[in-house]
Order: structure tokens, then sequence, then C-alpha cells
């Protein structure tokens, strides 16, 4: 094949990877990265090149799925798993994606409130906006507004430059491990893992590539798509903790959200990097706030049978509107009470997601594995080694998340 | 044996099969069927005893309710069972399946198989789609009950007929069910559009094979750009050629050009040499533009010819021509010089000549025209089509109503499956 005629087949097929890998940096991952390096400085940067590789891993059977099936992971479960094991992966999505939304909106009212304007007024505009937008809009407004939201990441690369990093221990900590005997260490580095691969994101990619339709001639630059958007997410999480690690790390500024960093970083890298700082939170969060509900109600509707579409009515499709607009509601409305139990409703939720990784990790794999789905795409048995690897490592960090969270007697966090 | 009831599978599956002694020769693992007249029957269970798979015939069993099943044999005289991809299994291949509801025209999921004592046979009576489905598989279908009892509601059930179904898998065709596929190919073409969008490409692509290239054309016109391409991508190009061939010109040129340039070509290639033509030329135009969504199927006489000479030739040309309701004149060299409505034309006297009818005062844009600037043209003139045409005036095509509302307003079968 000539050199331009396949720029053009992967110009053809990119998207979904990308698209996902970007909306994963959302207000929590912006947060744990954030976090991250205010408290360890660039000692934790070593840990994104792992995740990175376990993120492509994983993404990569994912794809696989996605274009050899033309179906979404939801789709492929139900049918070969039945309808308890779907039902109960779905309720515990619902949960763990609700807690993400109401992540999200909380960012987008952090973020609101550096720029100076009133959550108890922005909050509810982005609802409204973000359900009118999807549910009222074309396809092609949706899908400009989030190209254009992908590109506005770009943003954490200049505040990163703009916060005049030392690059030297900055590559020195992103290529030589170091490994500290500090629980708060192994959480957050677990914490950066967990963030990054998230179960919800695995339904996504899959329903979008299956979605696009791309076929199985295409899947190699389907798969560069998918390696590429990986990267991309972990390029952005890197500059997100140099700025912190370089800014508020020296400061000993120990910060507990995204929103804190940015605050803090305007009087040491200057009134331009906190607000573009600002702004891409503002920016992430929103864009999670239109895909992760929009997304939970597609898998659960079509996972159970149910009527699918967002130009639907209530009466033609109740269960997917009614699910749609209860989860943007109701985590508007509780960003909006005060005092709601913001902190454990988000540590449930992280909970959730911790319990559901394994299961959705270890139905995929199987699933890839299944030579009657997937033909002669099943994994090679070498490769199998290095996805299980990947995965047991994951569902280890998983589960000691889970205790040590549900346990709080080994960490300080 | 008689079965004169009602059941649903899911109620049965994992209960214990008795023999006459009462004693439990196994569990109901899954339920085989067969071809039936009229509907499709229960040939035989297979039952799970120790981890082994039995072969349990229809005709042994003496009692089969929800409550009891019995078989009027002994364990000693069970023939083991192989799982084969060549026998319809209920739990194994139905349960869970997608399959389209040619009634409700849409594409629903399996949530449970309803049976029905026939004579002495089982037959697959229904499908459940409902919430009813999804409970009793969960075991709770009289918790929901109680549940929507408290809250004053009614818990619906959901089911489809077995005549109105249509297996998606390919798996499921493999017996001849009573219903035909011709079902889904009597469903309007938007309908048939609406469904395939919501199934895999693969899926989708069966459906359409069985099909007749007019229908299929219809169908594909009201699909998204995407799917169109995955679709006739995936077909063989004589097959994809005839349904091109079925299409107004405009809406091949759309589709071809989002196909790769080789399966274009080749397409191109085994169309007449006219139509073939006729879409290229559609094919140079911006795709946001009056060329762009021209089409050049239209008719235009002389303007000397009689108004019973033009009955006569409209009633052969507009066989093939998508709008008729304006016939434009052109002179020898088809440079528009009038439009005559098709009212006028029935309305006048048979030797009146059209250029005696003929308005010549009209609106027309050039190919370059932004689409909405020609959207606001029809609107504001209540126009059905608008001729395009050029700097010097010769006629290139029209823009009708029903296109530009299709740019302005993509229709619902349009929009994706998922639109994330």
């Amino acid at each position: 094949m000539r050199f331009s005629k396949k720029v053009l087949l992967f110009l053809s097929v990119m998207g979904p990877g990308i698209i996902t890998a970007n909306i994963d940096n959302d207000a929590s991952g912006i947060t744990t990265y954030s976090v991250a390096g205010a408290r360890f400085g660039y000692s934790l940067l070593w840990t994104l090149i792992p995740t990175t590789v376990a993120l492509v891993v994983i993404q990569e059977m994912v794809a696989r799925m996605g274009v050899v099936t033309g179906k979404g992971l939801s789709d492929l479960i139900r049918e070969n798993y039945g309808v308890k094991s779907t039902f109960y992966m779905m309720a515990a999505l619902l949960i763990a994606n609700f807690g993400t939304t109401l992540a999200n909106f909380a960012g987008w009212a952090a973020s609101m409130d550096i720029l100076g304007l009133s959550k108890y007024v922005m909050v509810p505009v982005g609802a409204v906006s973000v359900w009118f937008l999807v549910t009222k809009g074309s396809y092609r407004a949706v899908e400009r507004v989030l190209l254009f939201a992908c590109l506005l990441y770009f943003g954490y690369v200049i505040s990163g430059f703009m916060a005049k990093p030392d690059w030297i221990p900055v590559f020195k900590n992103t290529f030589v491990p170091q490994i500290k005997w500090d629980s708060e260490y192994a959480i957050l580095s677990i914490a950066i893992i967990g963030t990054t691969i998230t179960p919800w994101m695995q339904f996504y990619l899959q329903s979008s590539i299956a979605e696009k339709g791309i076929r199985k001639e295409a899947y190699k630059a389907s798969r560069l798509d998918v390696i590429l958007g990986c990267s991309i997410t972990d390029i952005i999480a890197f500059f997100i903790i140099v700025t912190c690690a370089a800014t508020l790390f020296p400061s000993g500024i120990r910060i507990n959200e995204a929103s804190e960093a940015a605050i803090a970083l305007k009087p040491l890298a200057g009134e331009y990097a906190s607000f573009i700082f600002a702004l891409c939170l503002a920016n992430g969060s929103l864009l999670g706030v239109i895909i992760v509900p929009l997304a939970t109600a597609y898998y659960i509707c079509e996972a159970m049978g149910w009527e699918a579409g967002i130009n639907k009515t209530f009466r033609e499709a109740p269960q997917f509107m009614w699910i749609y607009t209860a989860l943007i509601v109701v985590s508007a409305l509780v960003i909006l009470i005060p005092g709601a139990p913001l902190v454990s409703l988000m540590i449930l939720a992280s909970v959730v997601n911790g319990i559901l990784l394994p299961f959705v990790l270890i139905y995929a794999l199987s699933l890839v594995n299944n030579a009657k789905i997937m033909g002669e795409y099943v994994n090679p048995k070498s490769y199998n080694y290095i996805s299980w690897g990947t995965i047991v490592v994951i569902i280890c960090l998983a589960v000691f998340f889970v205790v040590t969270i549900i346990m709080p007697a080994g960490g300080k966090i | 044996m008689p079965f004169f009831s009602e059941l649903f599978v899911s109620e049965i599956l994992r209960k214990p099969v008795l023999d006459p002694r009462g004693e439990e020769l196994g569990r109901v693992k899954d339920l085989v069927v067969v071809k039936g007249e009229p509907l499709p029957k229960i040939s035989n269970l297979v039952i799970e005893r120790k981890r082994k798979l039995f072969n349990l015939q229809w005709s042994d069993l003496s009692i089969f309710n929800k409550r009891i099943i019995a078989a009027n044999i002994y364990g000693a005289r069970l023939q083991s069972y192989e799982l084969s991809e060549k026998d319809l299994l209920v739990a194994r291949d139905i349960f869970d399946k997608q399959i389209v509801d040619a009634n409700g025209a849409k594409v629903v999921r399996v949530n449970d198989v309803k049976l029905e004592g026939l004579n002495t046979e089982a037959v697959l009576l229904a499908v459940d789609v409902g919430m009813r489905g999804i409970m009793r598989r969960l075991g709770v279908e009289r918790g929901g009950e109680d549940l929507m009892r408290l809250l004053r509601m009614h818990l619906p059930y959901n089911l489809i007929s077995w005549n109105y179904i249509q297996p998606l898998e390919p798996k499921l065709t493999a017996i001849s069910l009573t219903v035909p596929r011709q079902m889904v190919a009597d469903l309007h073409p938007a309908d048939l559009a609406a469904i395939i969008s919501q199934v895999s490409h693969k899926e989708g692509a069966i459906l359409f094979k069985g099909l007749d290239a007019e229908t299929a054309a219809e169908a594909l016109s009201e699909l998204e750009p995407e799917t169109q391409a995955a679709i006739i991508t995936g077909m063989d190009t004589d097959k994809a050629a005839d349904i091109i061939e079925e299409m107004p010109p405009d809406e091949a040129a759309d589709v071809i050009s989002d196909l790769s340039a080789e399966k274009a070509q080749e397409i191109l290639g085994s169309l007449e040499k006219e139509d073939a033509e006729d879409i290229q030329e559609l094919m140079g135009h911006e795709e946001d533009t009056a060329g762009g969504i021209m089409t050049n199927a239209f008719i235009a006489y002389r303007p000397e010819t009689s108004v019973k000479e033009a009955i006569e030739s409209f009633r052969r040309d507009a066989e093939e021509v998508e709008t008729v309701y304006y016939i434009y004149v052109t002179d020898a060299e088809e440079k528009l010089k009038g439009v005559v409505s098709l009212r006028e034309i029935l309305l006048s006297p048979p030797e009146t000549k059209l250029s005696d009818i003929m308005v010549t005062k009209f609106k027309t844009v050039t190919p370059e025209t932004d689409e909405m600037r020609v959207a606001g043209i029809i609107s504001k003139y209540n126009l059905v089509a608008l001729p395009v045409v050029d700097s010097e005036g010769f006629l290139l095509g029209i823009v009708t109503v029903d296109d530009i509302i299709d740019r302005i307003l993509p229709p619902a079968a349009k929009h994706k499956r998922r639109r994330v």
C-alpha cells in the first residue's frame, strides 16, 4: 500500500481511540494527577509508562472486539453470559458512573468558582445546556463540540511549559522508577492507574468502534488510533503532574482537589497558567458530563434490550431518557445542596468502579479468546500471557485499592 | 404426551426431571427446537446430571408443567448428548439475542420464551421482550409485581408473537421458521433503515441481502453515510451495482463518494454507461452546495412541443424521474427557457404549445450556491424543485424539496445508533 493511501485509511478510522482517551482525563483524572504532582513532585511520573502500556493492552483487545463483532461490549456480555451477570454489571456501572458524573459536576462547579462565576448559576446552566445539546441538538453539533473540547486539553501542555519545570529531573523520574514505602505514595500510584483504566471507557471505546463500522481490513489503522489515543491521555497526564510538581511541590503546598491546584498556581506560575488550568478543568468536566451519562444510558438500554436513542421522547424510550436525565439532574442537585455527602458518594463510586473493573476485564478477556465470536482474531498465545499478566496486576491493585478505602487503617488518606 | 398450558422457559430451567419412581434424572439445561407446523416445537430436553449432558426425547415425557417435569423412562435408558452447533437451543441460541420485531419495526432483545401446548406438542408461542421477562430471569418477578402494585401501577406483559419475529443471527435462520424473511421486506424502507442502523453492520448486511434491489435502494438512501459505505463495501459488486442503479442519481452519487476509490471505480464500471456518467457528473460538486444535492433526473421538453405530445412523452419519462411536478422547457442547446407546472399542462387544451403557457420568470441557482440559500429560496417561493443552471444558462439539474429537507433536518433514521 502506498504511504498516502495508508494515511487516508488511518484518517478514516481514527477518532474512537483518541476521543475515548481524551475523555478519560475528566475531572477525577485531573484531580488525581494534580494531587500526585503536588504531593510527590516528579517522583510518580514513572507510573505513567506502565499505565500507558496496560491501557494499550486492554484498549487494543476491546477495540479488536469492536472491529470484529461490530457489537458493543455490553451486547456481547449479555449474549454470552446471560441476563443475570449483565444486570448486576449494569447496576454497578450505573452507580459508578453516577459518581463519575458527580465528580465532573464538582469539577465544573469548582472551576467556575475560580473563574468568578457562582456554582448556583453555572451548575444548572451546565446541566440544562448539556441536556438540551444532547437531546435536541443534531449529532453534528455534538461531534463538533466534542472535537473542539478535545483540542482544549492541549492547554495543559501550555501550562506545563509555563510552569518552567527543570526538564532533566522530569525525564529522569519518567524513565527511572522509584518506589517509596509510603502508604500515601502507594495509594496515589494505584489511583493514577485506577483513574486511567476505568470500566466505562471499555464499553465506550468498543461501542464507538462498532458504531463507526470499521472493517477488519482497516483494523491495523484502528490499532494505531488506540495507541495514539492512549499515548495522548498519558502525555496530558504527564503535563498536569509536571505543572503541579514544578510549582506546588517545592513550596510544600498540599491539595486535595484540582481546583485548589489552579488557585495555588496563581502566585507561583502566573495568572495565565492558573486561568488555563481552570479552563481545562472546566472543559474536561463538561466533556465528562456530556459523555458519561449518555454512554451509561446507552449501554444499559442496549444490554437490557430497551429502546434507546436521544432523538426519542420519554414515551418512546422511557428507560433511556429517564436514566440519562436522572444521572444529570441528580448529580447537579447533589452538587447544589449545601452539606451533601459529596466525598462519601465519590468514594462509594470509586469503590464500585474498583470492584467492577476486574469483572469487566475478565469478561473482556474471555470474550476476546472465544473463537466462536472472534474467529481467527482471538488473542495469540504469547499475547495472552501479556494480557493476563496485565489484568492480574490491575485486579490486584484494584482489590488493594478497594480494601484500603473500606478499611482506612493502613493508609492515612 | 398432552401438555395443555403455557409456561416460560426460564421457569423450568434448572428444574429437576423425575423418573417414574420420583428419582431425579437430572436438571433441565436447555430445550432443542425444531421446525413445526404452524409453529416451531420442542423436540427434546437437554438435561444435566453430574456435569454430564443427556438427551431426553419429548415423547418420553409424561408430565411437563412449571411445577413438575417427569419422564416415563429410567436413568439407565438416557442417551448422552453432545452440544452441537447444528441444534437450535432455546437458552443458548435464543435467549438474550437481538431480534427484529417486524410488527413494531424495531430491534429488541429476547428475555424469555413462552411455550404453549398444542395437541401433544409444546410450541414456541412468543418471546418476552419486556421488564417482566428480565425480572423472571432474575427471579424477582413476584417482587416486582408487588412493588408495582404498591405504586398503583401495572407491570405489563410485553410479548411478541413468534409470527412477528425475524431473527438477525444467521444461526436462527438455519431452521426454517414459519414466517419467512418476507416480514422484514414488507416494512417501510425508513423503518428498515432504522432497524439496520440499530444492529451490527454484519447483521445489517445479512438483512440487506434478503431484500430486492428496489427496497434495498430505498432503505439504503435512508441510512447514515458510514453505514451505507460499510454495507455496500461488504456486498459483491454486481449486487451493489443493481442497488445503486435503483437509486436516484443524486443519492447514488452520495453513496459512491463515501466508498473507497477502488470500490467506487468497480461499481461505476459495472453500471450502465449512462447512469455512471450521470453519477460521476454529480460527484464533482461540493457536498453542501446546490451542485452537491441536485439530481440530474428531470423532465425537459422543447418550447414548440404541444401539450398533447408533452403528456404522451411524460407518461414514458416520468417512470424514471423522482420529481415530476415541473416540466422544464429548454431550447435546442439545452438552455433553460421556462417552466410549466404539471397542473398547467393538464388544464391546457391539447394543441397549446409549451412556449405559450410556460412561465419565463423563475428562480434559478448556480451549482456553487450554498445549500442554506437554496433552502431559503425553496421556502420563500414555496417551490417543490429549483432548477440549477450554469453561468450560461444551461440546465444542469434540479434540487428537490425533499433533498433540501434531508440536508437541513436529517431524518430520524439517519441518526446514529449511539450518538456518543
